[in-house]
């Protein structure tokens, strides 16, 4: 069966510096893929090249077996969710009537459901939002557009812990109704651990772990400690600098 | 080719209309109410037929607009699924629609200018001199191809922002200053100004406004050459 989401080795670098180093991993349809690793492993890097939202500077990825570069109908199959997001200076309604209309499954009812769980003002310009705010408008989004394959960015920048729980009952409950496929980057690993399938641990722009989240969480260690674990090089590298 | 994509971008910008429809003419309108009363106050027998200018106001205006379009809202469309050829395209689209809705307005402000002896004062706000002086039909296109040159130019400057930031929009300001200095040059080296000089003073307004809108074509291509490699 073709793969969701299909990386193989990429590789970006920004003025000489490597922000993602021969990457390689898959991801199947309709699941949810942790995609952790610490400030600056190359994560939000690897989401924008998915999103072609960035270009690859050596390297391959294929969303749904298209190049988002190279064939542009694929970008529709797309929802992109990022904790910078920027947005035009409209009001909420504005920017979720926009989105609806780019996307052939967006459902309204869970939108509107959406911004009555998350108490968003419709009224209010996105601008005068919270940073909270701001994240929940995006999460909406990736929800209610229903893509085929949604890509979060640390969604949930800013919201608190009775919203993020909201996000993720929401996140499960459609998913079980409309499958699809969800590669979630968050720093927050213990609290979405139960969320994923599978994770993908990156640690500086390498791919340190790939595995089932079910094979993980059987053992005596947390999910977080485990993603501690696999980006211990770095970890170990910077106490041994530190201690000398 | 997706046409319907092109119009939902130009419907995603207009989501924030009161920019695009309403801000120019209130631009316009304070700038026509300070052009009529300075042009009443120094008096029609001094000048006879006040020349403004001042209504390339709305033509600066689009320029602006034209880069803010891009600057501000193209983030947002990549994040929904629009490609950057769609989102090009729509953005054009929605500059010549405007352009044409605008030019229309332009060109019967000037009849009625022409009909109350210039607003009982005499003054020529939407008339100006060889560029926009003729029939209503002349003008709406003359009109129509400078608002869209102007949308266009300020989408290229916009974009060569998000791409390059202001270093990027320093160095494309100068390319431009040095294409211009350069030419200047070759044609005084090559003793060209009176060839130079023959050929506007012989040009129609309908050749002008054609050389215009092919003017307007090589900044289309530009922006979208630069679109391309935009990242956001």
């Amino acid at each position: 069966m073709m793969p969701a989401i299909s990386v193989a080795g990429l590789t970006r670098r920004y003025r000489g510096q490597l922000a993602l180093d021969d990457v390689t991993f898959d991801v199947q349809g309709a699941s949810i893929t942790g995609l952790l690793g610490r400030n600056g492993a190359g994560k939000t890097t690897l989401l924008r090249i998915l999103a072609g939202h960035e270009f690859a500077s050596a390297g391959s990825v294929a969303v749904l077996g298209a190049s988002p570069v190279r064939d542009e109908t694929v970008l529709r199959r797309i929802v992109f969710v990022r904790e910078d997001q920027t947005y035009p200076d409209v009001r909420v309604r504005h920017v979720l009537r926009a989105a609806s209309w780019f996307y052939p499954n967006w459902s309204q009812e869970l939108a509107e459901a959406m911004v009555a769980d998350f108490a968003l003002p419709p009224g209010r310009r996105i601008k005068k939002l919270s940073r909270g705010m701001r994240s929940a408008v995006g999460i909406v989004i990736g929800l209610a557009a229903r893509a085929e394959v949604t890509l979060f960015d640390e969604p949930y920048a800013g919201l608190d812990a009775v919203a993020r729980q909201l996000f993720y009952q929401r996140l499960v409950a459609d998913l079980a109704e409309h499958p699809r496929t969800v590669l979630l980057s968050t720093h927050l690993i213990d609290e979405a651990a139960g969320l994923m399938d599978r994770v993908v641990v990156i640690d500086r722009g390498r791919v340190v772990l790939e595995a089932a989240a079910a094979d993980l969480r059987g053992g005596p260690q947390s999910l977080q400690q485990i993603v501690v674990g696999a980006a211990g090089g770095a970890m170990h590298v910077a106490r041994e600098r530190i201690s000398a | 080719m997706n046409t319907n994509s092109w119009v939902k971008v130009a419907r995603y910008h207009l989501v924030d209309r009161l920019t695009f429809t309403v801000v120019p003419w209130i631009v316009l309108t304070f700038d026509f109410l300070i052009t009529i009363a300075v042009t009443d106050a120094i008096g029609p027998v001094k000048h006879p037929q006040a020349q403004s200018g001042a209504v390339f106001a709305i033509y600066v205006f689009f320029l602006v607009i034209g880069a803010i379009s891009v600057f501000r809202s193209l983030p947002f469309a990549l994040a929904i699924g629009v490609s950057r050829r769609a989102y090009y395209a729509g953005t054009a689209l929605l500059a010549l629609a405007l352009a044409a809705v605008d030019g229309l307005a332009l060109a019967m402000l000037q009849v009625i200018e022409r009909a109350t002896n210039g607003w009982g004062v005499t003054l020529h706000f939407f008339r100006i001199p060889y560029v926009l002086n003729g029939p209503w039909y002349l003008t709406w296109l003359t009109s129509f191809v400078l608002l869209a040159l102007a949308f266009v130019y300020g989408m290229w400057f916009g974009l060569v922002y998000r791409r390059w930031n202001l270093i990027g929009l320093l160095a494309f300001t100068a390319a431009q200053i040095i294409v211009l200095a350069g030419g200047a040059a070759l044609t005084t080296v090559t003793h060209a100004w009176s060839t130079v000089g023959h050929f506007f003073t012989t040009l129609s307004v309908v050749g002008l406004t054609g050389l215009l809108a092919a003017l307007a074509a090589v900044l289309l291509a530009g922006g979208y050459t630069t679109i391309r490699h935009v990242t956001v």
